[in-house]
């Protein structure tokens, strides 16, 4: 492939991307690579043949296995697999390997491009008390809290566990020290439920990360979840891209995101944004990476952490921005410098997101597994899907269970909800249980209308399990005549789907229903 | 003649006939109640109908999956159960607990025969690294379980059988 002209004065020139992820992001960062006139490169798991991200790459490479260990998670096999299709570059998404320094060396020293920031920096944040200390040094804020190194004396770490806890004050949050994305997080009200959720919260962090070391910090109810979106180059120069307000969760996973937010002042912004940048200074940060603060009721910040890779919510920015993030990472990672200053960047207009899940909120969000027989994604001005999965593909069980992102931009927050309300009550899934009814509810919330939207807001306004909209018996009427003229025989998916949902591409007498007529 | 089960529980009768298709006779617990007004025809798109409710015109996308119809109607998806002639009306088995999801058996935290108080946890689940307790709705005896630390299991296995105390 020859060089594109946008690289030619690049220090480290790039002809071809591996994306080492899959689903969304895989086929988001691919088709930046097509964009930019790199050859785009893919890998799969035997259960991802004929997956979504396969399709959108120039090519794949298929890793044998059907764990994540073998196959996404293994650092050999994807140096080889760079290795084998002449890949000049790796990009790693988000999760997977894209937080392991380690990888990140690897790859390096493979003599590969890596499109991430440096190992060292991912090292520094990905250790909660290094970051901690390293944010205190350069004058970040950051919330009370202290870390229970894991031991196999029980009694010894109880007695830590309660002196900290004393220390740091109740309401607090428990969570894995080596992890993130709410694996292994508990709050704790009240002293007498602190050793079970300990207990809970160390195994949660043992299975998912091989590390029981668990980090407790004050909880601040009714605070915020905001985040400062970062770029940075190899030449020193590091922008802020304005703030991401993540704050309705469930489970600590984040299920609506804005930007920008609705209640920042504009000096607040100003001294978050430059907070941002002094804490990507402190570990010689290049390439995106997001910074997360707690804003608490009475308007003061904390520095919560920083995640050196791409984040999920990362359209909004580049809705509000004009900014391709993706683009960006890997211009820098070429040696390019930053095209803008922080001066060139301004907030147009409002932007939201919500993370479509398979998953159903009437029964304590759990995830939710079938054939995704239909799947019609809303279409309009300002309206952007990224998703990983089509119609005919299957919700599985082996993987997160978010199919999709669905993202507005509208001149202003109303316009934009009213626009989010619309892509919703139009966005068409039938044959696996999601959360867009659940999300239509939410962003329709007179409390979400408000921007009354702390941490709090579901456990505040969904205590109990979401109920969905009473039967009518239109659906009565429905069914039946469905069932009369032979609806589900003429609307067979493209993929056959057998009893246990796993897709059987090439089998004609699989249909999605059992009833032969 | 198509038996219909809604969400709420309730089954139904529904005969429909005509071009465009309305309802011809509903019953429910063996008694004739009010027909729906409307009625539907095929759209020219797959897995979609077009209802027509007192004059106004709606497409509702609708597709079947097992003995399941999935309904996209007014920005919310429903589903209502064919229940196919012959098959026994499998009502959920009275007493037992079953996985709300597909996961792992983390850790099973009562004997059988245990008697356990209401709110009391009985078996850890674990799914997508997340944890899930199954606890006792009310007072009684766990008579049998199913699965031992490390099983895998499917939504809707049984996991154990429970009796109500008196």
């Amino acid at each position: 492939m020859t060089q594109q002209d946008w690289m030619k004065d690049a220090p480290h020139p790039i002809r071809s991307v591996l994306v080492a992820n899959r689903g969304e992001i895989a086929c988001r960062v691919l088709r930046a690579c097509n964009e930019m006139g790199l050859e785009s490169i893919a890998i799969r798991s035997d259960a991802d043949y004929g997956a979504l991200h396969t399709e959108v790459a120039d090519s794949v490479v298929h890793l044998e296995g059907e764990t994540l260990a073998d196959t996404y998670l293994n650092i050999d096999a994807i140096l080889a697999a760079a290795r084998s299709s002449g890949a000049d570059a790796i990009h790693p998404g988000y999760g997977f390997l894209s937080e392991r320094a380690a990888f990140a060396r690897a790859v390096q020293e493979a003599g590969l491009i890596w499109i991430g920031p440096p190992a060292e920096a991912i090292e520094s944040m990905g250790d909660k008390v290094t970051a901690r200390r390293r944010m205190m040094d350069a004058g970040v804020p950051v919330i009370p809290g202290q870390e229970i190194v894991d031991s196999d004396d029980e009694d010894r770490l109880i007695d830590a566990l309660v002196a900290a806890a004393t220390e740091v004050d109740y309401p607090l949050l428990l969570k894995a020290s080596a992890g993130g994305g709410g694996k292994g997080m508990r709050a704790v009200h009240e002293p007498k439920n602190l050793q079970q959720e300990f207990l809970a919260a160390r195994r949660e962090a043992q299975t998912a990360f091989g590390d029981g070391t668990v980090y407790i910090e004050r909880l601040l109810d009714g605070s915020r979840h905001i985040e400062v979106q970062i770029l940075a180059d190899l030449h020193g120069s590091t922008v802020h891209l304005f703030e991401r307000e993540c704050s309705i969760q469930r489970r600590h996973q984040k299920v609506v995101e804005e930007a920008p937010s609705p209640v920042l002042d504009e000096s607040t912004r100003l001294a978050m944004g430059d907070a941002a940048v002094a804490a990507a200074a402190a570990v010689d940060y290049a390439g995106a990476g997001t910074v997360e603060f707690l804003l608490a009721p009475n308007g003061s910040f904390y520095f919560l952490e920083m995640n050196t890779r791409l984040q999920v919510e990362h359209p909004v920015t580049e809705c509000i921005t004009g900014v391709d993030l993706v683009e960006q990472q890997i211009r820098v990672a070429s040696g390019l410098p930053l095209p803008f200053t922080q001066e060139d960047l301004t907030i147009r207009g409002h932007a939201i997101e919500v993370r479509i899940y398979a998953e159903d909120p009437s029964q304590g969000f759990l995830p939710a597994t079938g054939p995704l027989a239909v799947f019609r994604p809303p279409e309009g001005p300002g309206i952007r899907l990224d998703t990983g999965v089509r119609e005919g593909d299957v919700a599985r069980i082996d993987f997160d269970p978010m199919l999709a992102k669905l993202i507005v931009h509208g001149s202003n927050r109303d316009h934009a909800i009213r626009r989010m309300m619309s892509a919703l009550s139009d966005f068409v899934i039938l044959g696996a249980t999601t959360n867009i009814g659940f999300l239509s509810d939410v962003i329709a919330h007179p409390a979400y209308r408000a921007g009354e939207t702390d941490t709090g807001f579901i456990q505040r306004h969904y205590p109990k399990d979401w109920v969905a909209p009473a039967p009518s018996d239109v659906l009565l009427l429905i069914a039946a005549a469905s069932e009369h003229l032979g609806i589900h025989r003429k609307s067979v998916g493209l993929t056959a789907v057998n009893d246990t949902g796993r897709t059987t591409p090439n089998d004609p007498f699989q249909r999605l229903d059992r009833r032969y007529p | 003649m198509v038996d219909l089960k809604m969400q709420d529980g309730r089954i139904v009768s529904v005969s429909v006939g005509g071009d465009p298709v309305s309802i011809v006779k509903i019953l429910e617990d063996g008694e004739e109640i009010i027909p729906i007004v409307g009625n539907v025809r095929v759209d020219s798109r797959p897995s979609r109908i077009v209802i027509d409710r007192d004059g106004v015109e709606s497409i509702v996308h609708c597709a079947r999956v097992g003995d399941r119809w999935w309904i996209h109607l007014d920005g919310y998806v429903h589903v209502v159960d064919v229940i196919e002639p012959g098959a026994a009306n499998a009502s959920d088995a009275e007493g037992a607990f079953t996985a709300p999801m597909p996961g792992k058996v983390l850790d099973v935290l009562v004997p059988e025969g245990a008697r356990v108080r209401e709110g009391q946890d009985l078996m850890v689940l674990e799914a997508m690294k997340m944890e899930h307790r199954i606890a006792a709705d009310r007072d009684g005896t766990v008579s049998s379980i199913y699965f031992q630390t490390g099983d895998q299991v499917d939504a809707g296995s049984v996991l154990l059988d429970f009796v109500e105390d008196e």
